[in-house]
């Protein structure tokens, strides 16, 4: 076998390891949400790139329109690079099944790095770019410049995308690495903002101008990006590709927490979910990444006034609420799939996993009502708010939410990315009446009684429904075991073993 | 605790996962499940614990109906795969996980721990290792150990000697003779390896294609040349 059928066979599996994935296979809904998902941003970026050319023509009167998006290129990179941690996986990882093979390790490597380089991801800005392309470079300058303009943003959208994999490979090793993008964007962020002129605006066009022009030297500095990105990932990610196969996790200090143990039974549950969030690499990075945002986002509402819209204050308040515990609990039981023969195989453990969910998740919300305390201290959010969110949030959300405990049949990884396979249509549709219900609502409360008096509904229904929460647990707890069987044999046909 | 199984059906699809009629073990018995792969062994061991569901018939255990109550869990420790165990945990931690969630003092399971000792082979205690950082063998110590923390009146395991090195093969063998001598328990023990199940089984079952086609007698450990008759018949 020669090496251009060694990649075509590779490519293949690699195409089938993602279609054949147990969790992706079973789950329709998501296959049908990622096609809507990718053809509904399709023809919104084809819409943008159809009518902003005559929109910046306008706008900006005596410049050309494509030199307006130029200007905006370092923007466009921001936000694809960040995008990329839902959709993208690094080689590191999708080489491990090949390391006994007969197959040369560069080769490999090569192969994916290529792989990732050429994806069809680093073209989707293509969709506006071609359209408004035509539009507004080749009626200027002609059919060759458009082309190389176009060429010059793949070329930085590969770039990038180098970029990205090269942080995402280094944060396998800490999440902390996450920070170096941070530092790098927000640097360039900081020089764009902060002078009264932005100095990165006329670098940017111009760099992008010469593309249009056909400059060499523009294409051999986008030629020289991509090479430093692909050396360096190389050199790490055959690095890393060692450690994936020789991945080893030793805990220096298997804490007791002794502390919980006067609970008995419930104490050991509560354990238990402490240390799933701490030690499954996946939940815990879930977990300080929404902890991050609401940091940012309640930093933003404190030291800046673009959020302090009625209905911005709300939504960054309720996400703060929603984040930590209500966004785990969509994919409630997902996680215990792993191990979820053990758990039947005790009597009334599901019960008692339930109501130890119930108490951590709980106790988890006193991180937003202290984040959200100083907010309240300059008075850009309520006492009353606050605390009906809080008391919400705890007795409504959540059992709305924990009925998804009933119906959730797919594993999800402990310990493993699983990039855009994740949940199923009854999730996602929670997620979003989660996000949004609670805010109508007391809007409409409010509007009715007060901006004080309108909470005292939230707070009642709150109080109410964590009072009572014994006896809806255990409702849920009996209905769960009435569709156990069938929530088994899903757990069982989605575990990635 | 006696188990009877009654019109016990299950198919996948076509296939006919496990179809017995009528089927007792004695209280204080250790039987012996044998069958090649896919005979229904592993499924057989799901039904009677209530892990998916029969399309027929039912698995008593005294007067209890699995499927009807949570009951028999209470006298019941199993072990059929690593879906048994919860990774994230330390060999430590989740026996003691599973000993707190029964109420069984730290006394009482610690020192019936000890006995183990020998077959843990100083690997699985006081390491701070994950059990997903385990090799297979300890993983499979650690789910036999777990089964038997509660001293269960019935005892499923699943295939026990599977990568277990020679001397743990040995210990688990005595361990669980001893086990049943001194508790009187039940114990179920499905296993490739013939020679294993023989040593300790004075009864053995032979399963094909989901059905029983022989209850072998071995209380004078005379079975092995039948069984051996058997698999050599079918290669």
């Amino acid at each position: 076998m020669n090496k251009w059928q060694l990649y075509k066979l590779l490519r293949k599996q690699d195409n089938l390891r993602n279609e054949r994935h147990p969790m992706f296979e079973k789950n329709r809904f998501m296959k049908f949400l990622g096609w809507f998902m990718f053809l509904y941003y399709a023809a919104i970026l084809i819409l943008l790139g159809v009518v902003m050319p005559a929109g910046l023509s306008g706008e900006y009167n005596g410049v050309a329109a494509f030199h307006v998006i130029d200007g905006f290129f370092l923007w466009v990179l921001f936000v694809d690079f960040w995008i990329r941690f839902t959709v993208q996986e690094t080689p590191a990882q999708t080489v491990k099944p090949y390391r006994l093979l007969p197959i040369s390790r560069k080769f490999l490597m090569h192969v994916y790095l290529t792989r990732s380089g050429f994806s069809g991801g680093n073209m989707f800005w293509w969709f506006f770019l071609v359209p408004f392309g035509l539009l507004a470079v080749m009626p200027l300058l002609g059919w060759w410049s458009f082309v190389g303009w176009l060429l010059g943003w793949w070329m930085l959208c590969i770039a990038n995308g180098f970029f990205y994999l090269f942080v995402r490979a280094l944060c396998m090793r800490h999440l902390a690495w996450v920070l170096l993008p941070v530092l790098v964007h927000g640097g360039l962020i900081l020089l764009m903002l902060l002078p009264e002129k932005n100095c990165l605006d006329m670098p940017c066009t111009e760099f992008m101008y010469q593309f249009a022009l056909g400059n060499p030297l523009a294409f051999l500095a986008g030629a020289a990006l991509i090479g430093v990105g692909y050396y360096a990932n190389f050199t790490l990610q055959s690095g890393m590709s060692y450690n994936e196969v020789a991945k080893k996790e030793e805990i220096k200090h298997a804490s007791k927490m002794s502390f919980l143990n006067r609970y008995g039974a419930m104490g050991e549950y509560l354990k238990l979910e402490i240390k799933l969030r701490l030690r499954n690499k996946q939940v815990r990075t879930g977990f300080f990444v929404m902890l991050g945002m609401m940091v940012f986002f309640s930093a933003m509402l404190y030291f800046t006034d673009i959020y302090d819209g009625t209905f911005m204050k709300s939504f960054i308040l309720l996400y703060n609420y929603v984040g930590l515990g209500t966004m785990t609990l969509v994919g409630i039981m997902c996680y215990e799939g792993n191990y979820i023969d053990g758990l039947m195989s005790r009597r009334e453990s599901i019960f008692e996993l339930l109501r130890a969910k119930f108490y951590f998740n709980s106790a988890l919300m006193l991180i937003p009502l202290v984040l959200v305390f100083p907010l309240t201290y300059i008075g850009k959010i309520s006492v009353w708010m606050n605390i009906a969110y809080f008391l919400f949030t705890i007795g409504i959300i959540y059992p709305g939410v924990f009925q998804l405990a009933v119906y959730n049949n797919n594993t999800l990884p402990l310990n493993q990315k699983l990039t855009g396979k994740q949940g199923n249509a009854t999730q996602q549709i929670v997620a979003m009446v989660v996000l949004f219900l609670p805010i109508g609502l007391e809007r409409l409360s409010v509007w009715l009684m007060g901006p004080v008096w309108g909470y005292a509904p939230m707070m009642a229904l709150g109080l109410a429904g964590i009072c009572t929460h014994k006896i809806w647990l255990r409702n849920i707890y009996k209905r769960f075991m009435n569709r156990r069987y069938v929530n088994m044999e899903g757990f069982r046909a989605s575990r990635n073993s | 605790m006696n188990i009877i199984i009654e019109n016990l059906r299950k198919n996948f699809g076509e296939k006919t996962a496990v179809n017995i009629n009528q089927f007792e073990i004695p209280s204080g018995q250790i039987l012996g499940l044998v069958g090649n792969n896919g005979a229904g062994k592993s499924t057989l061991f799901r039904l009677m614990l209530d892990l998916i569901k029969a399309d027929e018939g039912r698995v008593l255990m005294g007067s209890t109906d699995v499927s009807q109550t949570e009951e028999w869990k209470s006298w019941t420790g199993a072990f059929v795969d690593e879906s048994f165990l919860i990774d994230y945990l330390t060999p430590d931690e989740y026996f003691q996980f599973v000993a707190r969630i029964s109420g069984t003092p730290d006394e009482e399971y610690q020192s019936f721990l000890a006995r183990f000792e020998h077959f843990m082979a100083g690997e699985l205690i006081g390491q701070n290792k994950l059990i997903r950082n385990l090799s297979a063998g300890n993983k499979q110590k650690v789910g036999i150990v777990a089964a038997m923390l509660l001293r269960p009146k019935v005892l499923i395991l699943d295939e026990p000697f599977n990568f277990l090195d020679p001397s743990s093969q040995s210990a688990i063998k005595n361990l669980l003779l001893e086990y049943n001598r001194e508790t009187g328990a039940t114990i179920l023990v499905s296993s490739h390896n013939l020679q294993h199940t023989v040593d300790i089984s004075p009864r053995i079952a032979l399963l094909e294609n989901g059905v029983i086609i022989r209850d072998i007698d071995n209380a004078d450990g005379k079975a092995q040349e039948e069984l051996e008759n058997y698999f050599k018949i079918t290669d």
